[in-house]
């Protein structure tokens, strides 16, 4: 018999299933969190960003070059929405400047992922608990260039429990990569959430 | 996930130890969970294992008095700690111990503002406060002070003050503006150093000395106790603030440049710590090395010439800047520009032409000593960028500038990675900082990069250039070549550690000075 969980398995690691209903299948699989509070970042002047924060209708926050200006949106977020999360598709540096600051108020990680580019290659390497990195990783893979827009989508759905992570990567073969820049995705909840 | 543990000391023992540390401080201020709690206070830009620097647990103490009690805790366990005011020193390690299963005192609790004085300017602050918190209390207050920050500015005053940082303003030697501190010795005893060792002292912020041996130092770059407060002198505001950039076509106008500025700096034209800094090191904060060369090794002299070209960018970019009222400024930037437009191609850059530009408002920013974070975009450079920094000390002087880039752009050269690096001239001192930045998530650079870097040691110690700080990994090789005299200044370090902390409790290794009980395994 084919439980829930086995279908919708099955139906992330199906493009067709992907695209038709991204974020309800991962929100089964993964935590319902559509009635939290979130702020998200983007790089604005990464094109991938750019298109990700564009489909985000939530706090959201554009980076330029100095993270240090938007201190104090985030530590007001953490302040007034102490089970809320963060996310973000940002630079590396950014993602590592805002963990080190949340953690100060009790926000950590629970997923994270690189995205780089190489020659005609995109590689997403996911860091998270362990089912989930695999759905997400099949996910992205699936998405092809649409990536950032299936982030986009599931910003809410992203896993939210501190558990043991992994770190799972998925390749595949994509056109006009010297456009884009490497991306860090990520998301942080108050530990007093899991 | 196994718990590291510190040397020689058992999870029993550690568990019992931390069951007592809770109850001082509370169990919200004691982080166990390596998951999620303990992985803020690593290094993620070591270039060995995240193991060899992971803490056992972490503690917040709010106050002198719960220091005093983890001490004495810590002391009948023989548990090692690690102190950290807000742990933001990435390149030399960040927050993350010296070895495996120390615990992290982290004081970012205590971070009250305790004074702010306008008329004498300076301030007095606990260890949790950072530049940026700083920067705020003043702007609110509208106090006519600057503060001079390091870049980036999330860090805390009295831990880049201890551990020898410098910035950008005329201010920038920070050691040089600390007054009066107060210290927890490991037996719990509290010190005040200067003026503030006198009852009702109104004076602990503006003299630095007090009776007998100043011993502020002796607490900077060690583990002899635990600093709980320090006073930092602040420049007023001045008048009027000049900066400038020069930039130079060819890579010996370093040498040329050197040469010209140390007059100017000994005499006070130029006021603060003038930088010369690398094309790419400038090019960094704004675009990416793949936007112009995709291949292996270091980016080759054509691609670095167009890139220059493209950003309106010398080989060498020179920031300086003047303070004061108008003629006075003005007569000094005669000078400056009499003195450099000898140099041929260098031209000169203000903020009329130069605003909006990434490297130009960031090196402004610092130059006048408002906190922010744009030097972390130099991490971009490649993705998921790490760095250590390798710091060696020089004379101000052309050849020695020369030789020290030659030197350490010949060896990145050879372990495949880019030159990135700045020049600050400081009273009379040349501080060199190559980035060395790798690809944190390649176990076989950072290899590399850890390779490099020993290796760079040995070179610059056998051209007599020690470094001014560094990374966890290497303190115990640059120890070592401070070694005249057989040693006796580690020695005398020693003699000091086994007299203030016979049991060796307080960040062992730190710097190279190691507890008795763990010298021989050092």
């Amino acid at each position: 018999m084919l439980t829930r969980r086995t279908f919708i398995k099955s139906a992330l690691a199906s493009n067709v299933a992907l695209l038709a209903t991204p974020s309800h299948a991962l929100q089964l699989a993964l935590d319902n969190n559509q009635d939290k509070p979130l702020l998200v970042f983007a790089d604005e002047r990464a094109l991938n960003a750019k298109e990700f924060i564009a489909q985000v209708n939530d706090q959201k926050e554009n980076l330029d070059l100095d993270i240090g200006q938007h201190f104090d949106v985030l530590t007001k977020f953490c302040k007034e929405s102490p089970h809320g999360h963060i996310a973000g598709l940002t630079r590396d540096s950014d993602f590592f400047v805002l963990e080190q600051l949340a953690k100060d108020h009790g926000f950590y990680v629970n997923y994270s992922a690189t995205h780089s580019y190489d020659g005609q290659t995109l590689t997403h390497e996911i860091t998270a608990p362990k089912e989930p990195a695999n759905l997400i990783a099949t996910a992205l893979k699936n998405a092809a260039d649409q990536w950032p827009n299936w982030l986009a989508k599931n910003m809410h759905s992203l896993p939210q429990s501190h558990q043991a992570m992994i770190t799972t990567k998925r390749q595949l073969t994509v056109p006009n990569t010297q456009q884009h820049n490497f991306l860090v995705s990520w998301s942080l909840s108050a530990s007093k959430n899991s | 996930m196994t718990k590291p543990l510190p040397q020689g000391i058992t999870l029993g023992q550690l568990n019992a130890a931390i069951a007592e540390i809770e109850k001082v401080v509370g169990k919200d201020y004691v982080y166990l969970d390596d998951v999620k709690e303990l992985r803020s206070y690593r290094d993620p830009y070591n270039t060995t294992n995240d193991a060899d620097f992971a803490p056992s647990a972490a503690v917040a103490p709010q106050n002198v008095e719960q220091i005093q009690k983890i001490l004495a805790i810590v002391n009948t366990y023989k548990i090692p700690i690690w102190t950290i005011s807000t742990g933001k020193n990435f390149a030399y390690g960040g927050p993350a111990p010296r070895k495996p299963g120390y615990v992290v005192l982290d004081l970012k609790l205590m971070n009250r503002i305790l004074e702010v004085n306008e008329k004498h300017g300076y301030a007095i602050v606990e260890p949790g406060v950072s530049y940026y918190d700083l920067y705020n209390y003043i702007q609110e207050k509208g106090l006519k002070l600057w503060i001079d920050c390091a870049a980036p500015a999330w860090g805390g005053i009295v831990g880049n003050t201890s551990e020898h940082g410098a910035g950008y303003t005329p201010y920038g030697d920070h050691l040089l503006m600390q007054c009066g501190m107060q210290v927890v010795l490991a037996d719990g005893t509290v010190v005040e150093t200067g003026m503030d060792t006198t009852p009702n002292s109104k004076t602990g912020g503006l003299y630095k000395y007090g009776q007998g041996a100043a011993i502020d130092g002796l607490f900077t770059q060690s583990n002899f106790g635990v600093i709980t407060r320090m006073g930092i002198w602040l420049m007023p505001e001045p008048p009027g603030y000049t900066p400038f950039m020069i930039t130079l076509e060819n890579e010996q106008d370093l040498e040329t440049v050197t040469d010209l500025t140390l007059p100017l700096r000994i005499n006070q034209v130029i006021h603060n710590a003038p930088m010369t800094v690398d094309l790419l090191w400038e090019s960094a904060m704004s675009v990416s090395r793949n936007q112009y060369y995709t291949g292996k090794g270091p980016m080759p002299d054509s691609h670095r010439k167009k890139m220059a070209k493209d950003l309106d960018l010398g080989i060498w970019n020179y920031y300086g800047a003047v303070y004061g009222p108008g003629p006075m400024m003005k007569n000094n930037m005669d000078v400056i520009r009499d003195t450099f437009g000898s140099i041929p191609g260098a031209k000169f850059h203000y903020d009329d032409t130069r605003k909006g530009d990434p490297g130009w408002d960031y090196r402004v920013k610092l130059m006048k000593g408002t906190p922010n974070m744009t030097e972390f975009s130099l991490l971009n450079w490649i993705g998921g960028g790490g760095h250590i920094n390798f710091s060696p000390i020089s004379a101000a002087d052309g050849k020695s500038a020369m030789r020290q880039y030659e030197m350490i752009r010949k060896r990145s050269h050879e372990f495949g990675f880019d030159y990135i690096g700045e020049f600050l001239i400081g009273w009379r001192d040349q501080h060199h900082i190559f980035m060395l930045m790798f690809n944190r998530m390649s176990a076989e650079e950072k290899k590399r990069a850890h390779d490099l870097f020993a290796i760079l040691v040995d070179d610059a110690a056998a051209l007599g250039y020690g470094e001014y700080r560094t990374h966890l990994s290497f303190m115990d090789q640059i120890a070592g070549t401070f070694s005249w005299n057989d040693n006796s200044l580690w020695d005398a370090h020693h003699a000091i550690k086994d007299e203030l902390d016979p049991n060796g409790i307080l960040s062992p290794g730190k710097q190279g000075i190691w507890p008795k009980n763990l010298r021989g395994n050092s």
